[in-house]
C-alpha cells in the first residue's frame, strides 16, 4: 500500500468539497476504489472535516455595534456655534486693539517723566521751611491743593511762578480709569464665548440623545 | 434584512444600516477571531477592531460576498494581534495544585492518555480542537477556519484571504492532515465518534 502523495491528498481534500470537475472526479473515484491507500487518506480527511464541523459555535459576548464616537461620527455643528465664536474673535481684537491703545497713551505719558522730576525737586527746595509766604495763593490757585503750598516760587513780580499747573493735567490724566471700552469688548467676548459653549453642548447632549434612544430600540 | 441596501447606506454614514449588519454578522466574526486567537478577550476586541475597521473602509468594498469582506476585516485583525503577541510574548496563568504546581488540563494539552471519557465531553473536543488550531501555521489556520468551521466555500476564502483558490486549495489539504494527526493524540474514540456525524451529514 503506497502513501498518497501530497498531490494525491489536495485533490482527495478538494473532492470532499466538491471543487473537483467531473472528469477529476471520476477518474479520482476509480483510483481510491482500487487503491486501498487512498480509501484510507480520504476517510481521514473526512473525519478531520467533520470534528472541525462539530466546533462548537459561540454567542458573541456583547454587542458589537458601533457608537458614533467609535465610527469617528461628530454631532453636527449648529450654525450659530461659528457665527459666536468670529463674533467673540472680533470683540476679542478690538478689545485688544483697545487695550492696546490705552496702553500707548500710558507709555507716551511716561515720557514727560524728567519734568515731573524736575518739578518734584523744585517742590523739595522749596519746602515747609523755604518758601515765600503762601499769602497770595488762595487767590492765584484755584484749589487749595496740599502741595500747592510747597509749589510757590518767588517771581520777580512776587507772585508765585505756576510752574505746577502745566504737570497737574498730566497727573490726573495718568490717573483717570482705563477706557471703559476695554471692559466692554472684554466682557462682551467672554460672554460670546460661553455662549457658544453653551450651544455646542446643549447640542452635543441632545445628540446623544437621540443616538442612546436609537441604540436602545 | 435587504443586506445591499443597508450596505448602501452604511456606505453613506448611516450608522444604525450598518449596526443592523454587525448584529447579523457579529457571531461568525467573533467565532472567526476565536478559533484563530483561541482568547476569548483577544477574539471580542479583534472584532470590535474589525468592525470599526469595516466602517471606516465600508467604501472600498465594491459589491461580492459581504460575509468574505467582513470576515477579511477580522483576520487581518487577527494577524496583527499574533505579530502584536509574538513580539510582547506572555505566560497564561493556570490554576494552581495545593503544592502549587500548576493544575494540567487538557485544553492547554493534548495528553495522549486522557481517558476517551473526558475527550467526549463536548468543552474538551472544543478544547482539542482549539489546541490543534493553534498547533498550525497561522495561515493554515485562517484557511481551515474560514473553509471548514465558518462554513465558506473556496472562492470566499480566496476572497477573505487574497490568495488564489490553488494555494487554498492546497493549504486545506494540508492543514486537514495536520489536525487529522493532531486529534488522533486525543484518543481513539474522538473520531469514531465524529465519524457517525459525518456520516450524518453527508
Amino acid at each position: 500500500m503506497n502513501t498518497p502523495s501530497f498531490h494525491d491528498v489536495e485533490q482527495l481534500s478538494a473532492y470532499l468539497d466538491g471543487q473537483l470537475s467531473q472528469a477529476e472526479k471520476t477518474r479520482l473515484e476509480t483510483r481510491i476504489q482500487s487503491d486501498p491507500a487512498l480509501a484510507a487518506a480520504l476517510t481521514d480527511l473526512r473525519q478531520a472535516r467533520a470534528i472541525l464541523r462539530r466546533t462548537p459555535r459561540r454567542r458573541s459576548p456583547r454587542n458589537f455595534t458601533l457608537t458614533p464616537k467609535m465610527a469617528g461620527i461628530k454631532p453636527p455643528v449648529p450654525r450659530l456655534v461659528p457665527a459666536l465664536g468670529w463674533a467673540s474673535a472680533v470683540a476679542m481684537v478690538l478689545f485688544v486693539f483697545t487695550l492696546g491703545t490705552n496702553l500707548l497713551g500710558q507709555i507716551s505719558f511716561g515720557a514727560n517723566a524728567p519734568m515731573l522730576s524736575a518739578a518734584a525737586t523744585s517742590r523739595e527746595g522749596y519746602g515747609l521751611g523755604g518758601g515765600p509766604p503762601a499769602t497770595d495763593n488762595s487767590q492765584v490757585l484755584p484749589t487749595p491743593e496740599p502741595y500747592a503750598l510747597t509749589v510757590p516760587e518767588p517771581t520777580p513780580t512776587g507772585e508765585p511762578r505756576l510752574a505746577q499747573p502745566p504737570a497737574a493735567p498730566s497727573t490726573t490724566k495718568a490717573s483717570q480709569p482705563i477706557d471703559f471700552r476695554i471692559y466692554a469688548w472684554l466682557g462682551l467676548s467672554v460672554i460670546l464665548i460661553l455662549a457658544a459653549l453653551l450651544v455646542r453642548l446643549t447640542n452635543d447632549q441632545a445628540f446623544r440623545r437621540k443616538v442612546g434612544s436609537k441604540r436602545n430600540q | 434584512m435587504d443586506e445591499p441596501a443597508l450596505i448602501r447606506n452604511a456606505q453613506h454614514g448611516d450608522l444604525d444600516a450598518f449596526n443592523i449588519l454587525v448584529l447579523a454578522y457579529q457571531d461568525i466574526v467573533y467565532n472567526t477571531a476565536l478559533r484563530i486567537l483561541g482568547d476569548e478577550d483577544l477574539a471580542a476586541d479583534a472584532s470590535q477592531e474589525a468592525f470599526i475597521h469595516a466602517f471606516r473602509a465600508l467604501n472600498s468594498y465594491r459589491g461580492g460576498s459581504f460575509r468574505a469582506w467582513l470576515l477579511r476585516t477580522v483576520t487581518n485583525a487577527c494577524y496583527d494581534e499574533l505579530r502584536r503577541k509574538q513580539r510582547h510574548p506572555s505566560t497564561p496563568l493556570e490554576p494552581e495544585t495545593e503544592d502549587g504546581d500548576e493544575m494540567e488540563t487538557p485544553r492547554w494539552l493534548a495528553d495522549p492518555d486522557g481517558s476517551p471519557e473526558e475527550l467526549l465531553d463536548k468543552a474538551e473536543i472544543e478544547h482539542a480542537i482549539q489546541h490543534c488550531l493553534e498547533n498550525l501555521p497561522t495561515d493554515f489556520r485562517a484557511v481551515v477556519v474560514l473553509a471548514d468551521i465558518q462554513g465558506l466555500d473556496y472562492s470566499e476564502v480566496a476572497s477573505a484571504l487574497k490568495k488564489p483558490v490553488g494555494t487554498i486549495k492546497s493549504r486545506l489539504a494540508r492543514a486537514r492532515l495536520r489536525l487529522r494527526e493532531c486529534l488522533h493524540s486525543f484518543g481513539e474514540l474522538l473520531p469514531s465518534a465524529f465519524r457517525l456525524e459525518e456520516e450524518r451529514t453527508l
